[in-house]
């Protein structure tokens, strides 16, 4: 008779480890899998992660976990084929870290398993093990073992979900594509370059030239020896419009005329890509919770993109988290069937997940507006252009923002492209 | 000091992987065959697919698990799945 546990989740991912670290702190008899040699080792982000919702839920977070720099400096650059034009802030308390994502993960499964939770790796989930509908636990390299609920923490790649029929695999434009360089460096290197102190960080969005105007953009975070450079590209988009190997792309980023310089010193030392939620209106699954069994993280589509910042593993482990306590009431009444499980669906309402996510759910239409990834910002370059680069005579500012316009948008698309960008932004 | 830019085979030279002795990527030729565009020559990051007397041929060792390619095949034509027992790719940063 193989044991019982209280929950089993698949994945030890941001969303998996957050939601074992959660039951098993509170006494419950956790099954973490992981599919990886070790937890993290299949995970992979851009660079940054915001803090408060994580210190919400782990113990002395910024005493423990593996924090690199604390983002101190935020930059948005628009990028024409010669030239860029930025928009930087620096000066208030940092709220986002950079780090590693297989080193973040590692922690909070460690954390977990800490708490008590049993980890095992080299677990690839065949699937859910279902009776009449009724998720029961899972089943592993032809193994049944059982839970009262099985959290799906599986990731973007919903393998499990869609082989149980609760979900279809997305189409291209609901996702995008992240592809990343991680480039070794001198932490005296990077704070030279960027101005940086030891503990200060970097995050930069470029957009325009650097995706070769494929919407998405591209993205440089400074963690304590490394620098993590790559592109998002819109998945559907990309498949029209790219005309090279994708790896050309990051590369000619990393080659970039003005952009080279900053890791000419460096070594890369990975080469990494992994899908982004995109549409997460489509993406959603249909409930995030069913009769035994909860949805969490990528899996569920929990990822803000704004364009100038991204938010996943925050949003991954608050949804870890909340499926941990959504459990924690179940057990107490002794239910798992999904109207006892939908209290899940609650606090994700109540929680500033689903607040944003609704408030943001048209943003990836911009994402589809060709203009935004290269007519504009060819546009304010040529603009900056003019007027930081007078020779004799100065230009005022509305003609040369006028000449700078001519040829690329006519005042009825921008105008247009202005509002359509602040309803949804 | 002047940087070049890196073939794929150069990227991907950084990594660390565990191949798996069974292959986790299967391509269906009777469906592939019938693809004009084959997005996965030009969209795999790992360069898994390449085009060979109009042909796709692919190779699943240095797939970096990202999963693109059985999402953007037009005719369905990739099997995709995880590799098993914790091989395939091993990131050590992410």
């Amino acid at each position: 008779m193989v044991k019982k546990f209280d929950v089993i989740v698949i994945g030890a991912g941001p969303s998996g480890s957050t939601a074992a670290y959660t039951l098993a702190k509170k006494g419950f008899d956790v099954l973490l899998l992981e599919r990886g040699r070790v937890p993290g080792s299949k995970n992979m982000f851009g660079g940054k992660v915001y803090v408060s919702p994580l210190k919400e839920i782990y113990d002395d977070f910024e005493k423990y976990a593996p924090i690199h720099r604390w983002v101190t400096c935020e930059k948005i650059s628009l990028f024409s084929k010669e030239d860029y034009i930025s928009i930087e802030y620096k000066g208030a308390k940092s709220v986002s870290f950079t780090t590693f994502l297989t080193q973040l993960s590692n922690w909070m499964a460690r954390r977990a398993q800490d708490e008590g939770a049993t980890l095992l790796t080299e677990i690839t989930v065949d699937g859910i093990y279902l009776e009449d509908g009724v998720a029961k636990g899972v089943i592993a390299t032809g193994n049944r073992v059982e839970a009262d609920v099985v959290i799906d923490a599986e990731g973007i790649n919903r393998l499990i979900l869609e082989s149980a029929g609760i979900v279809k695999k997305p189409s291209p434009s609901q996702v995008a594509l992240g592809i990343k360089e991680v480039i070794k460096l001198s932490t005296e290197s990077i704070n030279e370059e960027f101005c940086l102190n030891d503990d200060e960080g970097l995050a930069w969005i470029m957009i325009g030239d650097v995706t070769g105007n494929i919407p998405g953009g591209a993205f440089l975070y400074t963690q304590k020896e490394a620098i993590s450079l790559g592109l998002v590209l819109i998945l559907d988009v990309a498949i029209r419009a790219i005309n090279e190997h994708v790896s050309r792309y990051v590369e000619r980023l990393r080659t970039h005329r003005l952009l080279r310089r900053l890791f000419e010193k460096g070594t890369i030392v990975e080469y990494s890509a992994h899908l982004i939620p995109e549409d997460i209106v489509r993406l959603k699954p249909p409930s995030y919770y069913y009769d035994g069994l909860l949805i969490t993280g990528d899996a569920a589509g929990f990822l803000l993109n704004l364009g100038y910042t991204y938010r996943g593993v925050d949003y991954a482990a608050y949804s870890g988290y909340l499926a941990g306590l959504t459990y924690e009431k179940a057990h107490a009444e002794g239910r798992f069937d999904k109207s006892t499980l939908s209290y899940y669906g609650k606090l994700l309402y109540d929680s500033f997940i689903m607040r944003n996510l609704k408030k943001f759910k048209d943003v990836h239409v911009l994402m589809r507006n060709p203009r935004i990834f290269r007519e504009y910002p060819q546009l304010f370059t040529e603009f900056a252009r003019t007027i930081f680069k007078a020779e004799y005579d100065s230009e005022k500012i509305m003609s040369a923002f006028s000449n700078a316009k001519k040829g690329k948008v006519s005042w009825f698309s921008l105008i247009k492209d202005f509002i359509s960008l602040i309803r949804r932004l | 000091m002047s940087v070049k830019m890196l073939r794929i085979e150069d990227l991907l030279n950084s990594n660390v992987w565990d191949v798996d002795y069974e292959p986790h990527i299967k391509v269906d030729y009777e469906k592939c065959e019938k693809c004009k565009a084959k997005p996965c020559i030009v969209l795999c990051p790992a360069g898994c697919f390449t085009e060979m007397g109009g042909k796709v041929l692919y190779s699943y060792e240095g797939c970096l698990e990202c999963g693109t390619c059985r999402i953007i095949c037009p005719y369905n034509a990739i099997e995709w799945k995880y590799p098993v027992s914790g091989r395939g790719i091993h990131f050590r940063f992410g």
